[in-house]
């Protein structure tokens, strides 16, 4: 019997990827998955055709809750990781529990980002991360018939697409931080504005918020430079930020997410960090780069899992599509199919 | 029956204070945190500020602009116990709250006969000043600009600190004597051989007002701003035009106060660039988030090569970095990713590097730098009666420690000219009963600082303060959450019926089972054995390191076993100082 004690923190695509493949390589390991969200691993990708109705929600499930306890992974589900103790190599949960590991990988994963001027409406807005989130579009869906999506990141355009479906008035604001982190130049805007467009989209080109507010139980008003306007549904997606929060002061390298070598290694022996909430150093983009997509975050938590059992595998490059149009390193791929 | 109050000069003392209270400890100044938080619950606003004063002199200031090494240490903060208590915040609050300023009390001490001179009136030197004058010495403070508070005045924009609040206080602190002489640049209008002649001590506290460049080409374009020259400009009302795109080089308070105070001038695209990360800031996380609402960038993880243009600067080249260790003095080295070169359009470039002091001639050995070289512990300079103090002597610090420094020269000059000292440290002790926190208290949540919204509110004038305190409500209930780490928690093992209660009630380990107590070479305990072999055990002890004074273990004992003595680090004048020939 092996005394290994591995701990995954998350247990999202990479994180259960990790722990499988933990388990799968060292099968009497002791393996931990720590969640802060309740139930098993679900796909997140496709959220949006959840909330189009095109998929019920047990196709959103990569396995089932009893899988884990079938391959002998401990699930622990609605418990949140606050701090990492490197020297004591133990996480301390928000319910003041301490966890003891030989190795980490954490995967945190992301989450949604609302830019700081908009904090103080953030109320009125929906994110759509989650499973808990997705339920509460499609609900507030049946009652509205308009959206007003901000933001430009991935899932935006998938959701765009889930409105269209639904027969759902769409106005889309599109400005230079659309994409953020990455900026836009002019051109690429106006191309995923006409795309939008052609689809029935009424598109708001380089608007700034002044004022939200709610004028009654179905409807917000939102007041930009230049014209206001009403809509059910405000949806902000401006992308996720690596949560990682929780590690700050741990001694591991933190930027917008964990800085991590080209093994996925967070700089301490035995420590990883996978997924949405890691970030490397591309040479290829020649910059740094935090993994996005599903695809990735499965191979990245394979990865990881490899690397802390002692191999050393290389992060695999991500597709050039993901970076490089007209020299703006964004992903073609969120907007190409309008 | 009246409690008994004792007052200790015991090392083993101080060793406790210093590991048991650890917000003190961590403040330069040595600020009484438990005492002023507990007077403020207890809406004693007036004596919550007066506890302040007595070791920071500047509260209101301190409760704005504060780096906070308090909080950093305080117990609330560590890993399972949630959020440390907004130390800072309940400061203001006692400053915004207060009736009044108290009168100033009658010295204990008669003047002295003796004469010093102050260079500069920052932090270092108002704090000097004022201690020296309170204490029976003759102060004259010079200041070289048109007023006083030096980097307070000059280098903090008004809409993080209102010169109403610094006002006022400058004005309290020279009630204590000092004689404030500003437009005299020692060193040009005075030297300080003169001063030498015509006093018995001067102390050089003149700041750091010298900006660091980058060192890169193209720094001396039109459009790069030294950062300190910059913020000296706005707070002069004197601003430059910087066009719509600026980008703010540096990491420190300076390089956020440009940026706010860009976007404030009209700027409408401003980036925080930075070397390391924003992990690594040493700006407080409150100041981080009020710079994002603004609407400022910050971006991390860059390094300039070399600022661009022809005729004025037209953007910067940078390099990506990548981070390593932590090295000695606290910060991230950092290594440039060579073929990781990008561009960044500016209209303007503000270099916010750093700043050091600009040397004052006087006659002393200098350093590397040319300024008087002098002892950090002693302030004393190669030259008879010279001394050295605040940023002048560290390089740029904080306010805090700067008003700490300050303090503890004019305690070395006072002694060195008088042969007495005029103030002491004490640990006084009181008896205290159990404390009325309740349980519950640690759940509730910290009080963050309300700012004005929306922001564009803000930027309506050049100083509309940002921060607008907290209400008498919110400071109170944040108060509630301090642990009050001055109560010391003790068994009596000798009434100690070993019936392990307060073990089952302990919120986390911080009663133990001992077989033995380790003590360092001043007689202070340091460890514990702990055994779980009952056999083996010695003594059930609180480990006051470990306790977050929640009572609990007082409530069940059955043997009232448990005492609590209020212990506070206090300052007291000095027998010696007190008795004059």
């Amino acid at each position: 019997m092996t005394e290994e004690r591995f701990v995954v923190v998350g247990n999202g695509p990479a994180g259960h990827q990790a722990a499988m493949t933990l388990k799968e390589r060292v099968p009497d390991a002791d393996v931990t998955v720590i969640s802060r969200h309740r139930g098993s691993a679900y796909r997140p990708h496709l959220l949006p055709d959840f909330v189009a109705g095109k998929i019920p929600e047990a196709d959103l499930y990569v396995c089932p809750t009893d899988s884990y306890k079938e391959k002998d992974v401990r699930l622990r589900t609605g418990q949140k990781v606050v701090s990492l103790d490197l020297k004591e190599r133990s996480v301390a949960l928000d319910h003041k529990e301490i966890v003891r590991f030989t190795g980490l990988i954490i995967a945190a994963g992301g989450k949604p980002r609302i830019p700081e001027t908009l904090f103080i409406f953030r109320e009125l807005m929906l994110t759509l991360k989650t499973l808990e989130d997705a339920k509460l579009w499609r609900e507030k869906l049946s009652r509205c018939d308009s959206v007003l999506m901000m933001g430009g990141d991935l899932t935006s355009f998938a959701v765009t697409n889930a409105l269209l479906q639904l027969n759902k008035k769409v106005y889309f604001m599109l400005d230079k931080e659309a994409f953020w982190p990455l900026r836009c130049d002019k051109a690429t805007l106006e191309e995923a504005g006409h795309r939008l467009f052609r689809r029935g989209v009424e598109v708001l080109m380089e608007r700034r918020v002044k004022s939200m507010a709610r004028v009654s139980s179905r409807e917000c008003e939102v007041q930009l430079n230049g014209d206001r306007v009403r809509a059910g549904i405000i949806g902000a997606f401006f992308g996720l930020v690596p949560d990682v929060r929780f590690l700050v002061g741990s001694g591991l390298r933190i930027d917008r997410g964990i800085l991590v070598d080209e093994y996925l290694n967070a700089g301490s022996a035995g420590v990883f960090a996978t997924g949405d909430c890691a970030q490397i150093y591309h040479p290829e983009i020649r910059d740094y780069w935090v993994s996005i997509g599903h695809d990735n975050a499965v191979n990245l938590g394979r990865t990881s899992a490899l690397n802390l059992l002692g191999e050393c595998v290389k992060v695999e490059a991500a597709r050039e599509s993901i970076f490089e149009v007209q020299g703006i390193r964004i992903n073609t791929s969120w907007w190409m199919e309008f | 029956m009246a409690k008994t109050i004792k007052y200790s000069t015991d090392p083993e003392d101080f060793y406790y204070m210093g590991v048991n209270v650890p917000c003190q400890a961590a403040c330069p100044a040595s600020t009484n945190i438990p005492a002023y938080i507990r007077a403020l619950y207890e809406e004693g606003y007036d004596l919550s500020y007066e506890i302040n004063r007595l070791a920071n002199i500047l509260p209101g200031v301190l409760g704005r602009i504060c780096s906070r090494p308090c909080e950093d240490r305080c117990r609330h903060g560590e890993a399972e116990l949630g959020h440390p208590v907004n130390i800072c915040h309940i400061k203001r609050a006692a400053a915004d709250l207060k009736q009044g300023l108290s009168r100033p009390e009658a010295s204990p001490w008669t003047p002295l006969g003796k004469k010093v001179a102050v260079v500069g009136s920052g932090p270092a030197g108002l704090a000097a000043g004022y201690d020296l004058s309170t204490i029976g010495f003759d102060v004259t403070i010079f200041e070289a600009l048109d007023e006083a508070g030096g980097m307070l005045r000059y280098g903090i924009p008004e809409f993080r600190l209102p010169r109403s609040v610094l006002n006022e206080e400058i004005d309290r602190i020279l009630t204590g004597g000092a004689d404030l002489r500003t437009g005299v640049r020692v060193g040009k209008d005075a030297a300080v051989e003169e001063l030498l002649r015509d006093f018995d001590a001067v102390l050089l506290a003149a700041g750091c007002y010298k900006s660091i460049p980058l060192g890169v080409p193209g720094e001396s374009l039109p459009g790069v701003h030294p950062g300190l020259e910059f913020m000296m400009s706005v707070c002069s009302n004197r601003p430059p035009a910087i066009g719509d795109r600026v980008l703010v080089i540096g990491a420190g308070f300076t390089a956020f106060d440009c940026a706010r105070s860009a976007v404030r001038l009209g700027a409408g695209d401003v980036a925080i660039c930075l070397r390391r990360t924003e992990e690594d800031l040493r700006v407080t996380k409150d100041e981080v988030l009020e710079t994002k609402k603004e609407g400022i960038n910050i971006l991390s993880l860059m390094l300039s090569r070399r600022v661009l243009g022809s005729t004025r600067v037209e953007g910067v080249e940078f390099v990506r970095t990548s981070p390593g260790e932590v090295s000695p003095d606290g910060k991230r080295t950092i290594a440039a990713i060579e073929g990781s070169e990008f561009v960044l359009p500016a209209d303007s470039v503000i270099v916010a590097a750093g700043q050091r002091p600009e040397p004052i001639e006087a006659g002393a050995l200098k350093d590397a730098q040319g300024l008087a070289a002098a002892d950090r512990d002693s302030f004393r300079t190669s030259l008879k009666g010279l001394y050295v103090a605040g940023d002048y002597l560290t390089g740029p610090s904080t306010v805090i420690e700067s008003v700490g420094m300050g303090r503890r020269a004019a305690e070395r000059i006072a002694r060195d000219l008088t042969g007495k000292a005029f103030r002491e440290k004490a640990v006084r002790m009181e008896e205290a009963e159990i404390t009325d926190r309740k349980r519950t208290w640690d759940y509730l949540p910290r009080e963050e600082m309300p700012a004005v919204q929306p922001v564009q509110e803000r930027f309506r004038r050049l100083n509309v303060e940002v921060e607008t305190g907290l209400t008498p409500e919110r400071a109170k209930e944040e108060s509630k959450r301090c642990y009050l780490c001055y109560l010391h928690y003790e068994i009596d093992v000798s009434r100690c019926i070993y019936c392990r209660y307060c073990i089952d009630v302990a919120p986390r380990d911080c009663i133990k089972l001992v077989k033995e107590v380790l003590t360092n070479e001043v007689g202070a305990v340091t460890g514990f054995v702990e055994t779980t072999r009952w056999r083996e055990v010695n003594a059930v002890v609180i480990d006051n390191s470990r306790c977050i004074r929640c009572g609990e273990c007082m409530r069940v004992c059955p043997v009232n076993c448990i005492s609590v003595t209020r212990v506070e680090l206090t300052e007291r004048p000095a027998e010696e100082g007190l008795s004059h020939d």
